[in-house]
């Protein structure tokens, strides 16, 4: 075909045609129409109740003392200077940060099984997989029922085995309540880590261990040679993702402890829970909900800033 | 430096037969070059001599010693591969030595044997760098230096410059010739490139499904292919094949193509075939050349051509015409012909002319 056909069937179709004042505006703002809904609907359901927030930390929002008044800090001071706040926000780190390190080292170890194929890795891996699909709630329940005395399993068959009476108990005695918290997050959550480290791990060329192997490096140098770098990005994601979820423990609290005894479960999520929802201070249950978006915030940006700094191979 | 013994070697993926049966001596020393087109088993084969896939059937014997049983890294053969295999977060001066150090070798000696590594593959300057700051040839020449630090008895070549643009896999193609000059251990090459083959190789092992088509000397194979197979798969442009039927008339054998009738070269052996045999004429294009002389050399066979596919390369020009209906190349000077359409004298040198048996496709 001649390019002059092209040309010419180009020109037929003209210039734009010349508007009038009002379609020239319509024109230029049309898709401020078109974001609007959006936008609206996140001022609404997202700033919104966000500044409220903010403001109501600074007020008194009380509901056993009348009136909105500014109180200035006093909020933020009640929480600072709560012992059971410091506490859960404490119980909080070190609760998260052992549950995620278990599950993290479970995880890479059952993905470095699985990533080789053997009769019956499907079926293995939809199994291995299942925790995931439940509600953190149930997974509470089903520990419960599994580990409390007297009627739970957990004390009868450790009796067994033994050979002498354990009545151990699981939810009150500390430091087993915190165990069981634990055992009920790893069970819940070594599939996640286990899927994400399976992705990146498969991901990983087998020519490198082919000529590893021919170099004569073994599966211990090889693993710090080849799988430790190439997983490192997904590592890393993983433990990001888990950690963020894992300070905002609560659900499986609620359910297995309640908190208790006392105040010795309270994570800081269950912490802001009870100040808000079951003693209505509202206003400082709020002022605690910033202080801790703010410790939160910090622990994000580290780990993303080191997670965007990661260097592609 | 060792050779290579694989005797009634198969290789099967489940159902599928991917090695059927090979055959091969590897002398000392000896640069072999597996070649044949996608999918024919020649990096299985490698594999399987590397140790990184297991034989169904037969057996690998390296220096005199069967290694079937052999894990890779007790074979003593190194491997290079296309896309590199580098260690990522290691420099340079480290992949190289990386083996060495996994082997326990001293510290000194293995700087040692880098460096020596690094000059002869002119890469010393880039000790220092990742793999990611490299070119796919720098890439390259890291990867063939891991493989001679360790100064393995063979070394195997999975198409190693696939992945580089032309000019520099010619660069590449020399070094690795003159590596091999330089150290003659047994290397052994799989290539689809049939350039490369006939370049590097001191016997190409041609491959075809998995068996061996044919083996020998480069030029044996170019000069001598066993089947229509090997003929077309060696030489660039390829060999044209006319269709046509052998006539024996006494001590004179002739190959009629419709109402052309080109004379067999007296002498040739012709191992049994029949007056009226269907066969194939093979003709490379080198072997048509313009007639300048008054009357036809003996054993050529003139033929007035018009010229309708005319590709000129520079220094010379492919030129298609027409011969009994079939297309034929013929390999003119660059100003022998101008231009489509022409009309000119071509000479086509019958000694050299290879011939098929129609239906087995085999060499007569
Ligand atoms: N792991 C495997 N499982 C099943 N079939 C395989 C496997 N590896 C290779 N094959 C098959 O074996 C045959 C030979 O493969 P191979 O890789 O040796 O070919 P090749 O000659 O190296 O081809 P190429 O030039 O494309 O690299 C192919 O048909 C391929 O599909
Ligand atoms: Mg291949």
């Amino acid at each position: 075909m001649q390019p002059t056909a092209t040309i010419s069937r180009l020109k037929a179709a003209g210039a734009p045609p010349r508007l009038s004042g009002f379609a020239q505006w319509a024109d230029r703002h049309f898709k401020w129409l078109l974001v609007a809904p959006a936008v609206l609907l996140i001022l609404a359901l997202s700033v919104y109740p966000l500044l409220f927030s903010l403001v109501v930390s600074f007020i008194n929002y009380d509901f056993q003392v009348p009136g909105h008044a500014f109180v200035g800090l006093k909020n933020f001071e009640r929480v600072v200077f709560d012992p059971v706040a410091r506490w859960s926000l404490w119980l909080t780190a070190w609760l998260s940060g052992i549950s995620v390190a278990i599950e993290f080292v479970l995880g890479l170890l059952v993905a470095l099984t699985m990533v080789r194929s053997f009769p019956g890795r499907g079926v293995i891996m939809s199994i291995l997989i299942v925790p995931l699909f439940i509600s953190p709630v149930i997974v509470g329940q089903a520990w419960t029922l599994l580990l409390q005395r007297p009627f739970g399993p957990t004390n009868y068959i450790l009796t067994q085995l033994l050979g002498q009476e354990v009545t151990i108990g699981w939810m009150t005695e500390s430091p087993w309540l915190y165990f069981s918290l634990i055992i009920a997050d790893v069970w819940q959550w070594t599939p996640f880590m286990f899927v994400i480290l399976l992705a990146g791990l498969t991901a990983i060329p087998p020519n490198l261990y082919e000529a590893a192997e021919l170099d004569g490096v073994n599966a211990w140098q090889a693993f710090w040679a080849i799988t430790l770098p190439h997983l490192a990005p997904m590592m890393l994601l993983a433990l990001t993702f888990r950690l963020l979820d894992a300070i905002r423990m609560f659900d499986t609290i609620f359910i297995m402890t309640g908190g208790g005894p006392g105040t010795r479960t309270y994570t800081a999520s269950y912490y802001l829970y009870t100040v808000g929802f079951t003693q209505f201070h509202l206003s400082q249950a709020t002022a605690g909900s910033w202080l801790f978006l703010i410790f939160t915030a910090l622990v994000v940006m580290l780990l993303v800033r080191r997670l965007l700094k990661t260097e592609p191979v | 430096m060792a050779e290579v013994r694989i005797t009634g070697l198969h290789k099967r993926y489940g159902a599928f037969h991917a090695v059927r049966g090979i055959d091969l001596d590897i002398r000392d020393g000896e640069f072999t070059v597996l070649v044949g087109p996608s999918g024919c088993g020649k990096s299985t084969l490698l594999r399987t001599i590397a140790g990184l896939e297991e034989s169904s059937e037969g057996t690998i014997e390296i220096g005199g010693e069967v290694v079937n049983d052999f894990r890779p890294r007790d074979r003593d053969v190194a491997m290079v591969f296309q896309d590199y295999a580098l260690y990522p977060h290691m420099n340079v001066a480290k992949n190289i030595g990386f083996g060495l150090k996994a082997r326990k070798m001293p510290k000194p000696e293995v700087d040692a044997r880098v460096a020596e590594a690094a000059r002869m593959l002119g890469i010393t300057p880039l000790l220092g760098r990742f793999p990611r700051q490299l070119s796919g040839g720098q890439r390259q020449r890291v990867a063939i230096g891991r493989a001679i630090v360790r100064n393995p008895r063979i070394f195997l070549f999975d198409e190693p410059l696939s992945n580089l643009d032309a000019q520099l896999r010619d660069e590449m193609r020399g070094e690795i010739k003159r590596l091999h000059q330089d150290i003659a251990t047994t290397m052994i090459y799989v290539t689809h490139d049939q350039i490369e083959a006939m370049t590097l190789a001191d016997r190409i092992v041609l491959m075809r499904d998995g068996m061996i088509e044919q083996q020998g000397a480069p030029l044996d194979l170019f000069e001598r292919p066993a089947s229509t197979f090997v003929a077309g798969f060696l030489g660039s442009p390829r060999m044209s094949f006319l269709p046509g039927t052998l006539t024996l008339d006494g001590s004179a054998a002739a190959i009629r193509l419709s109402e052309a009738l080109l004379p067999v070269a007296p002498g040739r052996s012709l191992n049994g075939a029949i007056d009226g045999q269907a066969v194939l004429l093979g003709l490379r294009p080198e072997h048509l050349t313009r007639a300048h002389a008054a009357t036809p050399a003996q054993g050529t066979f003139r033929y007035d051509a018009t010229i309708d596919l005319l590709q000129p390369t520079g220094s010379r020009s492919y030129a298609t015409f027409r011969l009994a209906g079939a297309p034929v190349m013929a390999e003119l000077q660059a100003h022998d012909v101008s231009r489509p359409g022409e009309r000119l004298p071509i000479d086509i040198n019958m000694n050299r002319a290879s011939i098929f048996d129609a239906k087995t496709e085999r060499a007569i």
